[in-house]
């Protein structure tokens, strides 16, 4: 909306010259300042007034500068979308600021009202001010160009040449040259000759592409808006853990998280079924960025809905597999160190490869619980182990010198008792509550694969049995991303256009030469002062242009006398 | 003048239109749990009634049980069954499986058959875990949610744990999300027994 | 995937060349400011004629001799109205001397200057390049590559811009940063090279990361002009209430606030739709690896935010009341959100965005 008066001429000059300049700007200005209009009757004057404030151009840059600070919080604070647990540390740690915080909603701004206030009155504001333009941009491309002024000389670019043609004919083909460069054109009348005596003339305009390009631009922000909310209308998230060797299908139950859209219910998943085949995790081996990941792969197998055909897929990061129209994306990953845990009378009471958490992401020194119920009240054994993937001790203290699994091993500190998992209430599968437990002596106790702790008192035993990974994967569904993407595209279209394009007139106007027969011949030219230069070239290019259409007989096009400097031949340039 | 007026109406309906339906959207994706409710269903917090006569078929379930054994929906045709979504390292089906052994015990005799479905476990734990709680029925190993996800086309299993109870024609009577107690459960099992 | 190590060594060699000529270059540019040839006697000629907007007078239409390539400077300017009737298209019309030849009529120490600037873009475009060469990918995947790849976007874009409009006096300012930017790159953010990690490895690293970058290169010229409008415009005022005489002190030869105005509303505006790509380009990477395509990460929000303020900028620049310095201060503000989203942001707040690889 770069909307840049042209300067006018001195106030003295015909009232044309005014009129060709002056309907180049948009009226959008002068509401602007928001000085003008006054309320005429009480409240149709005030609503009049505040629609004018809403839709002004001031108003616009308030709107735009609270939207960029508004922002700002939403970077600096965690986030409930998307970290939920560094808003609890927040609250921990800052006990007598947060709650405040909270009830400004500063701990979910993108979600809070004052922040949809802002961005909902700025597009109110941006249709405000579209929808007139647009009106007004019809309304230009069906009137015609204005007339050309008398005095061509005064306008920015102006240059004449002399022709052997009547003035009649001379304009004419000064209007084939123009109206082949696809400018809209208005001949002089009759009406007209009988103001200005035997001149003719010809008045072009091009460049509406520009109104449209700035129209397209805004317009487009508005579908962008209208995609996003679609896609949290219609859209969910879901996340999945799982370990080599397992699979799930999408259900909502068997999903560890999911976010549905409003308009969502968990019926609308698609019935599809994938098995984690193999995960494997390259690491630079050697050299400044040894340790660094360098590749990582999700072998998986999928079935789009049950009894259809098995597909398989390497899930990488950069390469969602996409199923129907759900995408499922590798996120992270980590290692399962699988234990097999027997009770006191010998029988197997857990065998699985249980995920751990990574601690340590260079690293990968992980940590997890292992909970083994038993048969008898208070014979429940758990553990909380800490896994190392390349083991070293340093100074007696187990550390990972390498993310790969090759020398792994886990630590465990036992504990006997009740795990509190009968009682119906929900736990994590990663937490231990050892309230009601006891610690098992010779706690921490160190295991390689393969190795079994056989815990004191006879309680059982727990052994290493060996590592698997697992990956984590988000499936995603959002019918508002495509059409976010051509609003997007669109939007930056309409960018280029409005800024590239300008808005140009260029008069023709002939009238008889003193010398009786042929004509003397001015071309003027008018652009909006601003982005792209060029518009000189151009002229200058148009008016040798029409010069050179004439017939042979006529002098080179000479710039008339002017303030540009550019324009003096000095001597010895 | 006129065509002056008609843009103003125009342009202040649309910004207005913008901001009305953008509120709206906000509040709406920002806000509230997404309800479904069906004429032909009476939805009582967790659990779903299915009248006489509405009631969904349940889909032909196979699957392998924990210690081997084939299993298939259809052979208990003719039996009311109580199929309960289970796991090991599930708190509340580690509560409420007191309840459901119990019933079995009751129940069994009167043309009532439970069945399990074991979802995101190892069959070492669920064993140990039947073993540890008294239950003598069987359960569908599933780990991959399969059974689930099968189910779920028909009535909602949305989470763990759920039973759904079929009727003697293999139509599905009613559900509870969540975990169940022995009042909501005969109530189901009796609703069940009238057919259609 | 491994380095080469040789070109990894030439790369920083090269930089450092860069950066050892780019400083001579200031070093000439800021001798040419403080004694290069007067060009006061071209301006009082091109005071007859309104001088509108233009940053170099054609042809060498000057009484003395052959300062008349350099700058049409301030001293003139300041006097001059504003924007004269009837010329104010802002046009800066294409000089009609050929670019050598303006240089070398500039005097010695725009000779000097340009000549050093040149070698330095060169050796510093081999920098990147070479760097490019040793990690078998495009150089721009972590702070340290990308602040090398900007600035030498920076410089060639301005080069381009003193050469355009014979604005020699802006040099020592532009290339000035250009040279701190690299000192802060060698010394405090180097990182050797090295492979990426899985996550950038897409050829969306080629495309979001190149448009962030000129885009960022193009805004740092744009501050620069942005500081130097504010300075010449405090000048102008000053004189202008008779504060100051506008004679030939240092801040008399940058160009006029109107033509620093204009400069940097078209440098905004070239830069503003690279950054709009970036930002879409970045969202459907962000899809492709992470599975949204906004999600409100501190870097997307503060990419955001220097959209917004920039976007603020083009709307003050057409509100009567918020042109001029208002909208300047804008800009910058702009380019200060951009700066501490690039060093503040992306290094110690926590993200899915973190690569730059500054521990």
């Amino acid at each position: 909306m770069t909307d840049t008066r042209t300067p006018q001429p001195p106030p003295e000059s015909v009232a044309e010259e005014v009129e060709a300049a002056h309907s180049f700007s948009g009226a959008k200005e002068e509401r602007g300042t928001g000085r003008t209009a006054e309320p005429t009757a009480a409240s149709a004057g005030w609503l009049r007034w505040g629609w004018r404030q809403l839709t002004s151009m001031r108003t616009a840059l308030v709107l735009l500068f609270l939207l960029a600070v508004g922002s700002i919080p939403g970077s600096v604070l965690p986030q409930q979308g998307t970290d939920p647990g560094a808003v609890q540390q927040y609250f921990a740690s800052h006990p007598g600021l947060a709650p405040w915080l909270n009830h400004l909603g500063l701990f979910n701004v993108f979600a809070a009202p004052w922040f949809a206030a802002i961005y909902l009155l700025l597009f109110a504001s941006l249709v405000g001010c579209v929808v007139p333009r647009t009106f007004r941009l019809v309304g230009a491309a069906r009137t015609p160009p204005p007339r050309a002024p008398r005095n061509l000389a005064r306008l920015p670019q102006t240059s004449s040449y002399s022709s052997t043609l009547p003035p009649e004919a001379a304009v004419d083909g000064a209007a084939a040259v123009l109206a082949g460069q696809r400018f809209r054109l208005r001949r002089s009348g009759a009406d007209d000759r009988q103001r200005d005596g035997a001149s003719h003339w010809v008045s072009a305009e091009k460049g509406y592409l520009r109104e449209v390009g700035n129209l397209l631009f805004h317009l487009s922000l508005l579908g962008v808006l209208l995609s996003i909310a679609a896609g949290g209308l219609f859209g969910y998230k879901a996340d999945k853990l799982l370990v080599e060797g397992q699979s799930f299908s999408d259900t909502t139950a068997a999903l560890d998280e999911f976010h549905p859209g409003r308009l969502v219910s968990g019926s609308d998943l698609p019935p599809f079924s994938m098995t984690l085949n193999k995960f494997t995790a390259n690491y630079i081996q050697s050299g400044q960025s040894r340790g660094q990941p360098s590749n990582f792969d999700a072998d998986v197998s999928y079935t789009a809905s049950p009894g259809a055909a098995p597909g398989t897929y390497h899930i990488r990061i950069n390469d969602p597999l996409s199923v129907d129209s759900l995408k499922v994306y590798l996120i992270g990953h980590g290692y399962a160190p699988e234990f097999k845990v027997t009770g006191a009378n010998g029988q197997v009471t857990y065998d699985q490869a249980t995920p751990f958490i990574p601690a340590n992401t260079g690293t990968f020194q992980s940590d997890g619980v292992v909970k083994a119920p038993g048969t008898a009240t208070g014979t429940d054994l758990g553990f909380m182990g800490v896994f190392v993937p390349t083991a070293i001790s340093v100074g007696g203290t187990l550390d990972s010198i390498f993310p790969a699994a090759d020398n792994p091993a886990v630590s465990l500190i036992g504990y006997t008792g009740n795990l509190g998992m009968n009682s119906g209430v929900p736990q994590s599968v990663y937490q231990l509550d050892t309230t009601g437990m006891t610690k098992v002596s010779g706690s921490p106790h160190l295991l390689a694969p393969g190795q079994t702790w056989a815990l004191p008192g006879g309680k059982g035993s727990v052994t290493f049995v060996g590592v698997k990974q697992w990956v984590s994967l988000a499936i995603t569904y959002d019918p508002g991303q495509m059409p976010a993407l051509v609003c997007g595209i669109l939007a930056l279209a309409g960018l280029l256009l409005s800024f590239f394009v300008r808005r140009r007139r260029v008069f023709v106007r002939a009238v008889p030469a003193a010398s009786g027969s042929g004509s003397v011949v001015t071309v003027g030219g008018l652009t909006r002062s601003d982005a792209g230069g060029g518009f000189e070239e151009e002229f200058s290019e148009l008016a040798a242009e029409i010069a050179a259409a004439e017939p042979a007989g006529h002098s080179e096009p000479e710039p008339s006398t002017k303030p540009e400097p550019s324009k003096q031949s000095e001597p010895g340039a | 003048m006129f065509k002056a007026k008609r843009r103003t109406v125009v342009t202040v309906t649309a910004a207005l239109a913008v901001l009305l339906a953008g509120a709206l959207t906000v509040t709406l994706l920002t806000s509230g749990n997404g309800k479904a409710s069906d004429g032909n269903s009476v939805t009582d917090g967790n659990s779903v009634t299915y009248t006489a006569g509405h009631r969904p078929l349940a889909p032909d379930i196979t699957g392998t049980s924990l210690t081997g054994t084939a299993i298939k929906l259809s052979s208990y045709r003719g039996k009311t069954v109580v199929l309960n979504f289970w796991g090991s390292w599930c708190a509340p089906c580690r509560g409420e499986a007191g309840v459901l052994a119990l019933l079995d015990k009751q129940y069994g005799a009167k043309g009532v058959a439970f069945l399990g479905d074991d979802v995101g476990d190892t069959p070492a734990n669920a064993l140990a875990f039947t073993r540890g709680a008294g239950i003598s029925y069987p359960s569908i190993s599933d780990q991959g949610y399969a059974v689930v996800a099968q189910l779920s086309q028909v009535v909602p299993v949305s989470d763990t744990p759920t039973t759904v109870v079929i009727d003697k024609t293999g139509h599905v009577a009613g559900t509870i999300i969540g975990a169940v107690n022995y009042g909501e459960m005969t109530t189901l099992l009796h609703d069940a027994e009238v057919t259609q | 995937m491994s380095v080469n190590l040789g070109f990894a060594q030439a790369s920083n060699d090269f930089l450092i060349a860069a950066l050892l000529i780019y400083s001579v270059a200031v070093l000439a540019f800021a001798g040419d400011y403080a004694f290069g040839r007067p060009r006061r006697t071209a301006a009082a000629k091109a005071a007859a004629v309104p001088a509108a907007a233009r940053l170099a007078t054609v042809g060498a239409g000057a009484a003395s001799g052959s300062a008349g390539a350099g700058s049409a400077v301030g001293s003139a300017e300041s006097a001059a109205p504003a924007i004269p009737a009837g010329s104010g298209t802002g046009k800066v019309p294409a000089p009609r001397v050929g670019a050598m030849k303006a240089i070398w009529e500039a005097g010695p120490w725009v000779r000097v200057a340009a000549a050093f600037s040149a070698l330095g873009m060169v050796a510093h475009l081999v920098a990147v390049v070479t760097r490019g060469l040793a990690v078998d990918r495009a150089p721009w995947g972590n702070m340290y590559e990308f602040i090398t790849a900007l600035t030498c976007v920076a410089a060639i874009f301005f080069g381009y811009i003193v050469v355009r409009y014979r604005a020699w006096t802006l040099g020592v300012f532009v290339m000035g940063a250009v040279v701190l930017a690299l000192g802060l790159a060698e010394t405090l953010i180097y990182t050797p090279a090295g492979p990426l990690v899985p996550a950038l490895q897409s050829y969306w690293l080629s495309i979001h990361v190149t448009a962030m970058t000129l885009a960022t290169g193009i805004f740092f010229v744009a501050a620069v002009l942005g500081i130097m409008y504010l300075v010449a415009e405090r000048y102008r005022a000053r004189v202008a209430a008779g504060k100051t005489q506008s004679g030939n002190g240092l801040i008399a030869r940058i160009p006029s606030s109107a033509q620093l105005d204009r400069l940097t509303y078209r440098t905004v505006v070239f830069g503003f739709p690279v950054w709009t790509f970036g930002v879409i380009a970045g969202a459907i990477w962000a899809d492709q690896a992470w599975g949204r395509y906004w999600g409100w990460d501190p870097v997307e929000t503060w990419a955001f935010i220097t959209w917004v303020i920039y976007a603020a900028y083009l709307h003050a620049r057409a509100t009567a009341g918020w042109r001029g310095a208002r909208a300047h201060y804008i800009q910058l503000f702009g380019f200060a959100s951009l700066i501490t989203n690039m060093l503040v942001v992306q290094v110690f707040i926590t993200g899915m965005h973190s690569y730059a690889g500054v521990s």
